[in-house]
């Protein structure tokens, strides 16, 4: 095409839909590229709605079968004058209860859930957790030193406060974390465990946290919150 | 398509017939739920007073009068021949608690007006029928026993 | 007379397309139609990837955890009409469904377990929605409401476990309470609020029946629906695995382009 042909003047006074636009974005150490991508899409009825009846189905038929089976308990009246052995909340408050054990009230009642609400709610708005690079991937040495203080930080708390539940998981994690300073693999778990981010990591720890404090305080709490195996004593 | 469809048995293919099924499971799973929904919403035990009761004895009723008894909704008459029924205070229109005249001998619904003889029948008002009776019985002890789940003819008399 | 000719013949009849406006499954345009023109579905948009609506992009826990909560509402007020929040007919009335009211065992036992097994598909869901980065921008405000709605579910099961009024009842509520005690500086009082009085008596019991019937529910619907809606606003589900999960960022990508 001659330079005469070429046009520079874009002539919006007609149709205007029928105006040729491109846009260039114009980033630093790339090229132009348009972000093309080709997604399969599908209607939703009947593909998801279809889906989604039957999921429903299958909750609601699972949910029958385990109601028809396991019968919801009901102790005696509320007494107030007499309080049972172990007092337990429910369930997902086990973990912090356990807590409790070994933290007093403002701290594991108040402190810590308030924490954790909070960190959970601004997790979106660092950087941090928003770019996800491999833990070990730069930096290595500076890593490692900040992993271990942060690990005996938090084991060193635990310790002092005779909180082994929440002393020996952290260490293992961290053991596991190291893993891949020792292996050069990159397949399988130990590809796996490299791929990991920091962020992964903290919400791992966290998760993992929550399960051990939990099946503790549900199944290895007994009577005045003495320790007990409930494959010798039952659970409580 | 296949020009035998018109026909063929309903379920002439595969998919139709497995359609036919998980229709009719789907169906009967609804009518389950619907039957056990209104089982579960109609009560098995309520906490209401009993419908059987006992009215006193003979003798608190003189022969020739009505006598009100507020409390279970009746009124109890004993005819000159001392026989005795119970009869149905509440109004047959639309359910207000009816009350006894004595000068006249009539019973009047404050609502709208019905009026009633002393034996029931309906003289005046809106009130379409008279007032129904109720099984009335001794027991061993010569107390009277009302029982209101039990309705009986106009004519039932506890002869005595 | 297969079931579809059934309903092709019934979708014609004239008291019939005046509720059910356009639809059917013949094209894609009816097909459009039937997501577009219905007040429940039109949530959802018209056309989904095929990636994001698979098992292994979300494990369906988000919708596992919806279908939950109409269970929940279901049974629950359906369970609402044989119980009194006073002390001490709570504890007779859970009795008397219980042994009694026909399917009175099975409603509450759907109710419990249901609600039992929320609370640990909506944690599942949000591993699940930050394992996948869908927490990332344009989503952060999604995950700060889903936050706010695992409180919601923790506090629904908590104030609901106080309503049979038996000892586990009781005492379980009364370790929560001494752990809101704790609060520095407002703690006796949010306490006192909280139980409207000094102990768990009646007051605590219809306190917390209204909490669990109707104000908590009332935040959490209106909760639900602003989510439903950031989803769809935000670009859709970000799908576990697939093209357009989160990636980790190597210098090997940067190579790439951002």
């Amino acid at each position: 095409m001659s330079d005469s042909e070429r046009k520079f003047n874009i002539d919006t006074e007609k149709n205007p839909l029928m105006t040729p636009k491109r846009i260039a974005f114009i980033v630093k150490r790339t090229s132009v590229q348009v972000d093309a991508r080709d997604e399969e899409m599908v209607m939703t009825f009947p593909e998801l709605v279809v889906k989604g009846l039957i999921i429903f189905e299958v909750v609601v038929i699972v949910l029958t079968i385990i109601s028809l089976f396991f019968d919801a308990p009901l102790e005696w009246i509320a007494n107030p004058n007499h309080t049972p052995s172990p007092a337990k909340a429910p369930w997902y408050f086990l973990g912090i209860q356990e807590l409790l054990h070994y933290f007093p009230p403002v701290v594991a009642g108040v402190l810590i859930p308030v924490l954790v609400i909070i960190a959970l709610i601004i997790i979106p708005y660092f950087e941090i957790n928003i770019k996800k690079r491999e833990l070990w991937e730069r930096k290595r040495g500076r890593t490692l030193v900040l992993l271990t203080v942060s690990m005996a930080l938090i084991d060193l708390l635990a310790a002092a406060f005779k909180a082994w539940v929440i002393a020996v998981p952290t260490l293992l994690l961290y053991s596991l974390i190291l893993i891949p300073l020792f292996s050069k693999s990159n397949q399988g778990l130990v590809g796996w465990i490299r791929r990991r981010s920091l962020t992964e990591w903290i919400m791992l720890w966290f998760v993992i946290m929550v399960v051990v404090l939990t099946i503790v305080g549900t199944f290895f709490r007994g009577p005045e919150w003495r320790w007990t195996w409930p494959w010798i004593d039952g659970i409580y | 398509m296949d020009k035998k469809d018109d026909k063929e048995p309903k379920f002439h293919d595969r998919r139709g017939f497995l359609s036919a099924i998980g229709v009719g499971c789907l169906g009967a799973a609804c009518l389950g739920s619907g039957v056990l929904s209104i089982e579960y919403l109609s009560p098995n035990s309520v906490l209401e007073p009993s419908p059987r009761f006992n009215a006193g004895s003979l003798e608190k009723y003189a022969p020739g009068s009505v006598t009100e008894d507020l409390e279970h909704g009746i009124y109890l008459v004993r005819n000159r021949s001392g026989a005795i029924y119970a009869m149905s205070a509440v109004c047959t229109h639309l359910g207000c608690l009816t009350f006894y005249k004595q000068q006249e001998n009539i019973i009047a619904c404050p609502c709208h007006g019905s009026k009633f003889t002393g034996e029931g029948e309906v003289i005046q008002g809106p009130a379409p029928a008279p007032l129904p009776r109720y099984y009335v019985e001794l027991n061993e002890r010569s107390q009277l026993i009302v029982d209101k789940s039990q309705l009986v003819d106009d004519s039932f008399l506890l002869k005595v | 007379m297969t079931t579809n000719s059934i309903l092709e013949k019934l979708k014609t009849l004239q008291p019939i397309r005046s509720i059910y406006r356009g639809g059917g499954s013949a094209s894609n345009l009816g097909r459009s139609l039937t997501i577009f023109n219905n007040f429940f579905l039109h949530v959802l948009p018209v056309k989904v990837r095929r990636k994001s609506i698979d098992f292994g992009a979300t494990l369906y826990l988000g919708y596992v955890s919806f279908v939950l909560f109409g269970v929940l509402v279901i049974t629950g007020i359906l369970l609402m009409l044989y119980y009194r929040p006073a002390v001490p007919h709570a504890y007779h009335d859970m009795k008397d469904l219980t042994f009694v009211v026909s399917s009175g065992a099975f409603l509450r036992n759907m109710h419990r377990w249901s609600a039992h097994l929320m609370v640990v598909v909506v944690f599942l869901h949000m591993l699940r929605v930050f394992f996948a980065g869908a927490y990332k921008p344009p989503r952060e405000f999604n995950w700060v409401i889903g936050t706010l709605l695992l409180i919601m579910t923790l506090l629904l099961s908590y104030t609901g476990y106080l309503l049979p009024w038996d000892q586990l009842a009781y005492w379980a509520v009364n370790v929560g309470a001494n752990m809101v005690n704790a609060t520095p500086f407002m703690g006796p009082k949010l306490k006192f609020v909280l139980l409207g009085g000094h102990g768990i008596g009646e007051n605590a019991l219809v306190r917390f029946y209204v909490l669990h019937c109707v104000i908590i529910p009332i935040f959490a619907v209106i909760a639900i629906g602003v989510h439903f809606w950031r989803v769809r606003k935000d670009g859709g589900i970000r799908p576990l695995f697939g093209p357009d999960s989160d990636k980790v960022e190597s210098e090997a990508n940067q190579k790439e382009g951002d």
